[in-house]
């Protein structure tokens, strides 16, 4: 999933059909008390940064003239929202609200369609209201293969209580959304609210879209609109991160994927989707405390194995290496310990005094059995189990470090 | 027996002259598994060490009366190759492709589901049969004897390395697997622990099922809930990896896409306390499901 940012997200919608309201983007204050003078009009500035709940956050504010649009954004560009700092801000007209409305759409996965969700008590949290009035929301699965009928878009939102020109219109609006949601292969596309102003027209004043990045080799016109990385950190990607995706995106073979932990001291290199969730649990039951997460697999090159090692080990405070894998389908052991044998040297890291433990198991392990315990590595293959391992790894690290375990 | 898989098992791979379907092929018949037919459209003639090759699972199946399809094709080409399998009558369709659009995957989960075909998958290292020899899939790899021995014993894991690991967990235990299925790492997918249940309890070679489980999704609460309604009454014990992430911050992805935890909705321990009150061997340690294993199956054998 890859969170495309406001601005972004109003200007495809708008280009479906949607109104959105009349806006710009600010990287100064200057910049936005000009792009309010320039709407003529009442403003609401908005930090761009791919979180939802900004109006919670304090990061939603409102100027009546380019003055105070410009203190505004000020403030909002010393914020950070959720460990994101404010380096741009949305300038867009504020609408004259009569009533707000409710739509998103996204995929239902245990009913493994789309799914329309839709309100007319729009601008709260859409989990809340479902909770507490039911009757005020409408829950319309769409068949993938037969698509949204027309008269569906009416239905809902006649089901609801609309009626006259609105009705047609909020009709109308959720086709195109859905033809939005369907065209841009999104996970997720958020309206809320849609308002309806006070001279009776439909505008989608504030949208949330998210992406699937396994379409993007058909969506040519998000490029450069995807927010990188933004499904697995709750924080803007660190340095060592950003390296890691270059070394992954470097080579197609295999995965290298690393989130750094705050703290920790043991670095972690593991392996298989399952067999990495696996090895950390076992290492933090035992008290361990792992100074990254990593994913490997598919069998990579040696090339990427030795970036990935190396990413792990430049962190600062780490103090052991924890190698573990599940008996592997396609990854070729050997090459594992080529990568990860070659970054040990190369760092200047002598197992003998900074704990090394590897549980690698599966193809030509006979082979990479060999590299590790040559480079004096401390070996374990399919006769340990991954849980075995990591108690091993504890037990070297509390005899190397007393103080610290 | 065993499930899906079998002796009577007439397999087609779509795709077969790809880099990765072509060393697929080479350890599937390596291993035993008959592989009739393979298709790639413009390659008719060619075969795939000595697999012919046709230009449509049409020709396939006129030639070998194929049944059963693995499709290795690249992400934008699987749901078409699932609609020729499922438009010519194949009726188990394992699909491998990673990273498939989801508005392409619940389009062929949908149309799998009209016709009643089963899918495994998608992004799935595939099912292994050890008592017949027949896989499909890159499981196993070069020499699947390592983890997977003829047994009692059904595995079911969201983790394709994991399927590896934890039937060599059973034998570690003294036991071998009926039929050990990756389900695949997505959300979407087209067979969940639920349906290999529910065969599974059909399986009268099956005494037991072992799951490997991960955050997200609502896979193990059906599960649960199957057990409970009566669904599956032999013994099932299961693992779920990843209990830290429930100490990191909402919406982080760890794991495979599937693992995604979204409010309270697919937590590990959410997910463990539904399946103990079914009445499933919930183990907090993975190397535990040796011991578990070894107890239950003793026990059911003194019955």
């Amino acid at each position: 999933m890859g969170k495309i940012l406001e601005h972004h997200s109003k200007q495809l919608i708008g280009q479906a059909g949607v109104p959105v309201p009349k806006n710009g983007v600010a990287g100064t204050s200057e910049q936005a008390a000009k792009l309010c003078e320039q709407l003529g009009k009442p403003v609401v500035l908005k930090a761009l940064v791919p979180v939802g709940k900004r109006g919670k956050a304090g990061a939603v504010k409102f100027a009546d003239t380019a003055e105070e649009a410009r203190e505004q954004a000020q403030i909002l560009l010393n914020m950070t929202v959720s460990h994101f700092p404010v380096e741009q801000i949305l300038v867009e007209e504020k609408l004259e609200i009569a009533k707000e409305l409710y739509i998103s759409i996204t995929i239902d996965k245990n009913r493994q369609m789309p799914v329309i969700i839709a309100s007319t008590e729009g601008g709260v949290e859409i989990e809340t209201l479902a909770a507490e009035h039911p009757d005020k929301v409408v829950i319309e699965h769409v068949d993938p293969l037969y698509g949204l009928a027309g008269y569906k878009t009416k239905e809902i939102w006649s089901r609801l209580g609309l009626d006259d020109r609105l009705l047609l219109r909020a009709g109308e609006v959720t086709g195109k959304l859905y033809e939005a949601f369907l065209r841009y292969d999104c996970y997720l596309l958020e309206v809320n609210p849609l308002v309806i102003t006070k001279a009776g027209e439909l505008m989608a004043a504030a949208t949330v879209m998210a992406v699937d990045d396994s379409a993007m080799f058909r969506q040519k016109e998000l490029e450069g609109k995807v927010e990188v990385g933004s499904e697995r950190a709750w924080r803007p990607l660190t340095e060592l991160e950003r390296q890691i995706i270059a070394v992954n995106d470097a080579d197609y073979r295999g995965t290298a994927r690393y989130t750094e932990m705050d703290g920790g001291e043991i670095g972690f290199m593991c392996g298989g989707g399952g067999g990495s969730l696996l090895s950390f649990d076992a290492l933090v039951d035992l008290g361990g405390r792992p100074a990254n997460y990593t994913e490997t697999g598919g069998n990579p090159s040696e090339e990427k194995v030795y970036g990935l090692t190396r990413g792990i080990l430049s962190k600062p405070g780490v103090k052991g290496l924890f190698v573990a894998h599940n008996i592997t389908n396609n990854t070729q052991i050997d090459v594992m310990a080529k990568g990860i044998v070659r970054a040990l040297a190369e760092m200047g890291v002598d197992p003998k005094t900074f704990p090394v433990v590897v549980r690698e198991a599966g193809v030509n392990d006979t082979l990479g059995k060999q590299i590790f315990t040559e480079a004096g590595v401390e070996y374990y293959g399919e006769d340990v189990t991954i849980c075995e391992a990591a108690a091993t790894m504890l037990q070297r690290m509390r005899s190397a470090y007393p103080d610290l375990y | 027996m065993a499930i899906l898989i079998g002796q009577d098992s007439r397999i087609v791979i779509q795709g077969i002259t790809g880099r990765e379907a072509s060393m697929v092929t080479q350890h599937t018949l390596q291993y035993g598994t008959k592989v009739l037919a393979g298709v790639t459209p413009g390659k008719k003639g060619q075969d795939v060490h000595g697999v012919p090759v046709y230009n449509t699972v049409r020709e396939a199946v006129e030639a070998h009366q194929v049944n059963t399809s693995l499709i290795v094709v690249p992400p934008a080409f699987a749901l078409d190759a699932v609609r020729e399998a499922i438009d010519n009558g194949i009726k188990v369709i394992v699909v491998t492709t990673e990273n498939i659009p989801q508005l392409d995957t619940v389009k062929m989960l949908h149309l799998a589901k009209l016709h009643d075909v089963r899918i495994i998958g998608p992004n799935t290292v595939g099912l292994i049969n050890p008592n017949d020899r027949v896989k499909l899939g890159s499981i196993g790899g070069d020499n699947p004897e390592r983890c997977f021995v003829p047994g009692h014993v059904g595995v079911i894991s969201r983790s394709g390395g994991m399927t590896a690991e934890t039937s060599w967990m059973v034998k570690r235990a003294g036991f071998g697997v009926s039929t050990s299925v990756g389900i695949g790492g997505d959300a979407l997918i087209g067979t969940t622990i639920r349906d290999l249940l529910e065969l599974f309890e059909l399986d009268p070679d099956t005494h037991a099922v072992v799951t490997f489980s991960e955050p997200g999704t609502m896979f193990e609460e059906q599960a649960a809930d199957f057990v409970k309604n009566g669904g599956f009454t032999k013994p099932l014990i299961s693992y779920i990896a990843g209990r830290f992430t429930e100490q990191m911050p909402e919406g982080t992805i760890f794991g495979h896409a599937g693992a995604l935890i979204s409010g309270s909705v697919g937590r590990p321990s959410g997910k463990a306390a539904r399946l103990r009150e079914a009445g499933a061997h919930v183990v907090d340690r993975y190397d535990e499901l040796i011991e578990v294993l070894q107890h239950v199956l003793a026990a059911k054998e003194a019955k």
